[in-house]
């Protein structure tokens, strides 16, 4: 089951999803830090990481 | 006298099991074993080498930072305490055991602070540090519409009280209410709102200098151990307002006496050039949405509002905890 985690940077909203907690935190980082400039702690994304069905998100 | 199984029942002095042993909070205690870092072992060095050929301005912009993060790192150390023995009264072993680890790690902050202050900046001294902690008379919001207040110096120790008084009363629900006001202020708020651009503002900063490597690292490694301690306090919240919603409402009541110091834009936004200064105050936001959604509750969107809101103009004090 893949997880997903969702941006809530003001107007954003951008959806990731990924096969592990591990990928989850690499991709969300690298979202935050490509489109905000800035970084989400590895607990806090972990902590309302969800399983999400196959093919959501990007 | 009382027999051994009417002191304690043999069964019951075994608190550790498989379920809270598989849980999140026990997860968190597992992790903070294995990432002890010391602040001793750290390399002052190049910071040194960096302090000395700094500008006075730059050297100033930063200790007007790290003077609070030091004496707001011993605030939270010192103030603890009664969420540890809330966490006892409540019987929730695993919050035990994690907030062992919690207050350790506030500790370690303190010293690596201390650490860096001696070492880099030659301030050893408490009466050495006071002098670059600016005044707070000039964080006034003109329009009078928002009063700063210090929920670090002055609303720890109160709700700290409160939440010792609850669990003295041996009242569940009071000790659980005062826990979620508490745990708010503390991991919520002051950790996971208020703090958060100051982390980033210093690692910011002295990426755009080219200096102080290891004030950058140490910042980095008391990030890594706050975000335990932020999502423990939420995910505790999360658990008791589950239980009983209506302290969904303490929690915001707590926030909303200290909503102005989250409006207010830092006064090191301003002081130093070359900073995306909204792109702070938008930083603030997503932390509070991201708190509210670790704790189950609805977001208060006029303080998202104001927060946003450019007519709303004013400086506060870094807050660091």
């Amino acid at each position: 089951m893949a997880r997903r985690w969702q941006c809530l940077e003001v107007g954003c909203g951008a959806v990731i999803t990924a096969g592990s907690d591990d990928e989850l935190v690499e991709a969300a980082n690298a979202h935050v830090g490509e489109a905000h400039g800035s970084y989400e702690l590895e607990e806090m994304i972990l902590a309302v990481a969800e399983e999400s069905p196959e093919g959501e998100g990007s | 006298m009382a027999t051994h199984a009417e002191i304690r029942p043999v069964e019951k002095r075994f608190r550790l099991h498989p379920e809270l042993m598989a849980g999140p909070v026990y997860r968190k205690y597992e992790k903070a074993s294995r990432k002890i870092w010391d602040p001793k072992l750290l390399d002052y060095e190049q910071d040194s080498a960096d302090w000395a050929r700094m500008t006075e301005g730059q050297r100033e912009g930063i200790v007007t930072i790290t003077v609070r993060f030091e004496g707001g790192e011993q605030e939270v150390t010192d103030e603890l305490l009664p969420m540890l023995a809330a966490a006892h009264a409540l019987g929730r072993f695993d919050w035990v055991m994690y907030l062992a680890t919690f207050m350790v790690e506030e500790a370690r902050h303190s010293e690596f602070f201390n650490l860096w202050h001696s070492r880099v900046a030659e301030l050893d001294r408490p009466e050495e540090k006071a002098r670059h902690w600016p005044p707070r008379d000039h964080t006034v919001d003109p329009s009078g519409r928002f009063t700063t207040g210090e929920p670090v110096y002055e609303g720890l120790p109160k709700y700290g009280k409160k939440l010792t008084a609850a669990v003295e009363t041996g009242d569940e629900a009071a000790i659980e209410g005062a826990f979620v006001q508490f745990a708010t202020l503390y991991c919520a708020w002051i950790e996971g709102v208020l703090t958060m651009p100051s982390y980033e503002i210093v690692i910011d900063t002295t990426e755009m200098w080219d200096v102080l490597p290891t004030l950058r690292l140490g910042f980095k490694s008391i990030l890594g151990d706050e975000g335990r301690h932020i999502t423990f306090g939420t995910q505790a919240s999360r658990i008791l307002i589950e239980k009983n919603p209506a302290y969904e409402a303490l929690a915001h009541d707590v926030i909303d006496e200290y909503r102005a110091n989250a409006v207010g834009m830092l006064e090191y936004q301003r002081n130093v050039p070359g900073l995306e200064l909204e792109k702070y105050q938008r930083q603030k936001v997503r932390h509070y949405l991201n708190r509210c959604r670790e704790m189950g509750i609805a977001p208060d969107q006029t303080l998202v509002d104001q927060i946003l809101d450019p007519e709303i103009d004013f400086v506060v004090g870094v807050e660091a905890g």
